[in-house]
């Protein structure tokens, strides 16, 4: 109760339950990270010590073959993640702006369709035609094989962040803002981009955010898509070499298979190895991100 | 404000309209590149496009153009290959079969693009006739089993690379760990039999797995499987074809039984039934017996590739299973606009030398040089061009290593020759009328397949509720069907 | 006419709007709506003849039998019962811990504390199955396990963890919320740092502590999205992620009474003969459920509260 007197933060909590808050976010948050540092010292370990002592976070003897090989097997590794830079970028900012707008749209009272796009939307999240189909439709009727263009469209557009957005609309953003806006004579966009936007950033970093890491992720439209070696994102290509691997290992058995084949691959650690060239970017970049939603930020907004 | 929404109306409108012009002109080159190799239709020389299986290389399109200077010559056609990584293979190929792109020539397998499978589905043209008409070298240099073999629904519709024939199967054992314990493998042949050496290594060798065994070890049975890995099987030397759920025959009882005891026994490691590849332990050599699959001079790559000594011991007989005929095949898609062409260009890649050591090691010179008439020796630029051989096409054509024996594939020929057609050689289920049962029949098994194969759990209790439980799947159904399309092709076959 | 002049009046009313929704209805029909076409494979026995359009028209039509492995046997309880008391139970835990997690991130004092542990919570989502597979056998492992060679240390017996059905329903939800929650929370997260907050001002002023703000300020504020997030995951109570069920439990036989969900049915039911007809019926068959159930739920909603419904 004696916090009443010093309401510079009125959300302080007290003492006890702070401390508590924080160990549990706190354990918890070790537990997710811990599994990602074994995986990093994994990567560095000699693979046979691996074999004959399993799974150890103080290696008998460490070792970069890992990378070796893939740095080797993908000596176009800055090339794949300039080209994971770019789709990302560009597919963020592009999924940002079809997403936000229809969402708004569709948030919008006033609009008198707005029913009728939200199932439209909604009911592609339950019924897709399956992998052929959408590859004919990409490159038959698109024509994007081998376009860089392949990576960017397939992502753009996500009925579940659609929806998300939508609800960030309605809540966040009050009807009075708009209809102020209205009083002063702007038009929708006008609305949209002057007043609404600015309070909607934490949706909008969300919703970028996950964009973000969908593009970032995504090595299955490249496999499908891209022939060229020079517009293979990161991700594709170290799942096209965990993949190879992977097989070669199911069909150990397969005497035309050829065992030179297997014995030149350091198979765990360098998965483990891919795991955080993978990751590694994007969990640096993370924390621009994380400003709007832990910081918040604290727009005037409604200023009676 | 209107001018802000003028703006902004605009601004939204480029960016749409940019997309789909980007999308457009994606378009305008795909339609230009059809028209280009449309030309070549018109023109004397067509174009090949070949798919085959592996890491893509470098110097592929380099070494296609050399390729297509000597075809060109040859026999009017160039080629241009394309590759598919190992993983990626079964995915692509079949997303590109699926949406009807325009191929000529992609490698199969049983166990890549199932060829049996993607045959039936119509993936690939028929090729009986055209190998009469141009393919006639490919029939004098392949064992007649091998097309015997890949016939499905008695039409053949891939060339099979001559390579290894017959399949065996082998005890392996880890030449160290043998010696050490003064152990000999002789009269070694049955499971069995292996008793008392495991049992010798497990005393002594407390870190070495006596018995290494994964989740796809299968004890050997005299049995032909109608489907990998598929409880239906024929038995080798029944005279009346009869089908059989193989849970149900006394010899896998018996093998079962014996794998429990040296489960029980700790021979066999305690997670075998969900251990993927027994590469791992491989790696470290620290296992004494498994079981493989050889081929001639076997036990030399198997050496050479661990790092240390094997040796084996062979425990059946060598037999030509249907399995061993479809290790890698060249089909001709059903799509394809040049079929005769590629006929020809199978043809010559099957039959000569000079080609097939093209393909498969490059160009003479920059990637390799040869050391004599049939040998040759890889140049610091092969790391290029580093293909898989078995999947090319015939591997006897390829030059030797220099380590290879002088005689490597007149020894293959003869252990060729020496392979004895197994029962159901030539035969393939077809199971379209009953993929509903397979679905569930395949649930069903695999639920126990693994634990009771590697011994983990008592056959005793496991096997009556397995045979229970599959013919609740409906596995009577699936041996019906396969006991008549049986029945109807040894009528034709004369068997 | 009159009625086309309406719908011309109306249409113009809104273009604004309508300009606003066209480039991602666009993008729908292009990647969504046409491809579902598609789905009519379901109803053929899908054969290769030249062109995707001539052989969809040239293969054989078989109604439903497509659709018949997925209740041939007593597998098909058992798929469906795992598939939707997994979901169910990770759609309910999900969302109660997504949304405290929340609460607890926002309320901590320390920002920058803060920040730290949700970087931290957010890794699990990086991680494919199949990396989180290992690490979860190198705990389960018999041999090698973590777990196994503490027990053993503390005098009792190892466990074959792959071969006991009976524990497998706690790890698989245990490891779906590790590998989730940090995910999860960040929308809700997101959520509250949008509340106004002038409306804790006034509760405040009116005296509430902090458990009554969370009760009637955050919570309520939360409810839309709640919703929402709720009734878009009944809409995919039929799937399951496969790789958590297939690569976690290492394909485990003895498991699968407990471990088989109607995606790993699918899958190792279709190795063999590869259908593409029946693995795209299964697929529509798991989207029509959850279709079905939705729009129950949706109805429900609109029941109580038209503006927290979906549609």
């Amino acid at each position: 109760m004696a916090s009443l007197a010093k309401s510079r933060d009125f959300h302080r909590l007290s003492p006890v339950w702070n401390v508590t808050f924080n160990l549990i976010a706190g354990l918890f948050s070790l537990a997710c990270v811990f599994p990602f540092l074994f995986v990093m010292i994994l990567s560095f370990t000699d693979e046979k010590t691996l074999a004959r002592n399993g799974y150890s976070l103080f290696p008998e003897k460490w070792s970069l073959a890992a990378y070796e090989y893939i740095f080797k097997a993908g000596d176009q590794l800055l090339r794949s993640y300039g080209v994971t830079i770019f789709v990302t970028v560009v597919g963020t900012v592009l999924s940002l702006i079809f997403i936000s707008l229809f969402a708004y749209a569709i948030s919008r009272k006033s609009f008198k369709y707005r029913t009728y796009f939200a199932f439209f939307a909604f009911f592609t999240m339950l019924f897709n035609g399956g992998l052929v189909p959408t590859y004919i439709v990409t490159t038959k009727l698109l024509g994007l094989q081998n376009s860089i263009w392949a990576l960017i469209l397939p992502l753009t557009v996500n009925a579940f962040y659609i929806m998300i957005m939508r609800t960030f609309f309605s809540t966040m953003i009050p009807d009075a803002i708009i209809e102020s806006g209205k009083i002063d004579g702007a038009g929708e966009f006008g609305i949209f981009f002057r007043l609404v936007i600015p309070l909607a950033l934490p949706g909008l970093a969300t919703i970028a955010l996950f964009s973000t890491l969908g593009y970032w992720n995504d090595w299955f439209n490249a496999l499908l898509y891209i022939e060229d070696p020079s517009i293979v994102p990161l991700q594709s290509m170290l799942m096209r070499i965990e993949n190879s691997m992977q097989f070669i290992l199911q069909n150990t058995n397969n005497p035309s298979l050829g065992m030179g084949v297997l014995q030149s691959m350091p198979q765990d650690t360098s998965r483990m190895a891919m795991v955080v060239l993978a990751t590694g970017p994007i969990v640096l970049a993370y924390p621009f991100f994380q400003r709007y939603f832990i910081q918040g930020l604290t727009v005037g907004a409604v200023k009676e | 404000m209107s001018s802000t929404r003028k703006k902004l109306t605009f601004g939204l409108t480029s960016i749409l309209a940019a997309s789909l012009v980007l999308g457009a002109c994606g378009n305008n080159k795909a339609a230009d590149n059809s028209a280009a190799s449309g030309n070549g239709d018109k023109g004397e020389t067509v174009e090949l496009s070949w798919y085959t299986i592996g890491t893509p290389q470098k110097d592929v399109d380099k070494v296609m153009e050399e390729v297509s200077k000597y075809t060109k010559e040859k026999i009017g056609a160039t080629v241009k290959m394309t590759m598919i990584d190992w993983g990626d293979y079964n995915q692509k190929m079949q997303v590109l079969t699926a949406s009807g792109a325009s191929m000529d020539i992609m490698f199969t397998a049983s166990w890549a693009f199932d060829y049996v499978q993607n045959a039936r589905k119509g993936a690939f043209a028929p090729i009986d006739e055209l190998l009469d008409q141009y393919g006639k070298g490919i029939k004098e240099t392949l064992d007649p089993a091998f097309l015997e073999g890949s016939k499905v629904d008695g039409k053949n519709y891939g060339v099979p690379a001559n390579k290894e024939l017959p399949a065996q199967e082998v005890w392996r054992f880890n030449k160290n760990i043998l010696e050490e314990n003064n152990l000999s493998f002789e009269g070694v042949r049955t499971l069995e039999s292996l008793e008392p050496l495991l049992k010798t290594v497990k005393e002594n060798n407390p870190d070495v797995i006596p018995f290494q065994v994964d989740k796809n070890f299968m004890p050997y049975v005299p049995y032909d499987y109608l489907i990998e890995k598929f409880p239906l099987a024929v038995k080798l030397d029944d005279t009346e074809y009869k089908v059989v759920n193989v849970f149900e025959t006394p010899e896998m009882k018996q093998a079962l039984a014996t794998m429990n005891k040296y489960y029980k026994a700790g021979y066999v490691p305690t997670e075998a039934a969900t251990l993927e590849s027994s590469s791992d332990v491989q790696a470290t050599g620290l296992w004494f017996a498994d079981k493989a699959t050889t081929q001639p001079f076997a036990d030399n790559v198997w050496s050479t590739s661990y790092g240390y000594p094997i040796i084996s011991t062979p425990q059946s007989d060598a037999l030509v299973y249907n399995l061993s005929v479809m290790g890698s095949m060249q089909a001709i898609s059903a799509n394809s606009k040049h079929k005769e062409k590629a006929m020809e260009f199978l043809n010559l890649l099957n039959t000569d030398p000079v080609l097939r050591n093209m393909v498969d090691s490059g160009i003479e010179g920059t990637h390799y040089k040869k050391v004599d008439d049939t040998h040759m020796e890889n140049l610091p630029e092969s790391k290029n061009y580093d293909m898989p051989t078995f999947s090319l096409g015939n591997v006897m054509l390829t030059y030797l290593n220099p380590g290879d024996p002088d005689n490597k594939w007149e020894e293959f020929k003869s252990y060729n020759d020496a392979g004895q057609p197994a029962i159901l050689l030539g035969f393939n289920f077809d199971p379209s009328k009953v993929s509903t049962e397979i679905a569930a029949v395949q649930n069903a098994k695999e639920a126990f397949w693994a634990p009771l194969m590697t011994g983990t759990v008592d056959p005793e209790a496991y096997v009556p509720k397995a045979i229970e439980k599959l013919q609740a799947a409906g596995l009577d159904k699936i041996m019906a069907e396969a006991q008549s399309q049986l029945d109807a092709w040894k009528a034709a076959n004369n068997k | 006419m009159k009625a086309l002049g309406r719908h011309l009046k109306d249409i113009n009313r809104n273009k604004a709007m309508l300009l606003m929704v066209l480039p991602a209805s666009l993008w729908f029909i292009c990647f969504s709506y046409l491809p579902m076409l598609g789905t009519i494979i379901s109803f053929k026995e899908y054969r290769f003849s030249g062109s995707f359009l001539s052989s969809i028209i040239n293969s054989k039509w078989v109604g439903f039998d497509n659709f018949k492995f997925l209740f041939r046997t007593d597998d098909a309880y058992i798929i469906t019962r795992n598939t939707i008391l997994y979901n169910a139970v990770f759609i309910f835990i999900g969302l109660v811990l997504a949304v405290a997690m929340a609460i607890v991130l926002s309320e901590i004092a320390n920002k920058r504390l803060a920040k730290w542990y949700q970087t931290g919570m957010f890794m699990p989502y990086f991680l494919s199955w199949v990396i989180v597979g290992y690490f979860v056998y190198s705990f389960l492992s018999y041999d090698r396990g973590m777990i196994n060679k503490i027990a053993i240390a503390l005098g009792a017996d190892p466990t074959q963890w792959y071969s006991e059905p009976k524990y497998w329903p706690l790890i698989i939800v245990l490891v779906f919320l590790w590998k989730s929650l940090g995910y999860n929370s960040v929308i809700y997260l997101a959520a509250i740092m949008g509340i106004d907050k002038s409306l804790y001002e006034a509760a405040m002023i009116d005296g509430a502590n902090k458990w009554q703000q969370i009760r009637n300020i955050t919570l309520p504020m939360l409810t839309p999205l709640m919703t929402i997030l709720t009734l878009l995951a009944i809409g995919r109570i039929f799937y399951a992620d496969f790789g958590l069920f297939y690569q976690v439990t290492r394909d485990s036989g003895t498991l699968y009474s407990v471990t088989n969900v109607i995606d790993t049915y699918v899958y190792r039911g279709l190795k063999t003969t590869g259908e593409i007809g029946m693995s795209t019926a299964a697929g529509l068959y798991q989207s029509f459920v959850g279709f079905v159930l939705v729009i129950t739920s949706n109805y429900i909603v609109r029941r109580f509260n038209k503006d927290n419904a979906l549609f």
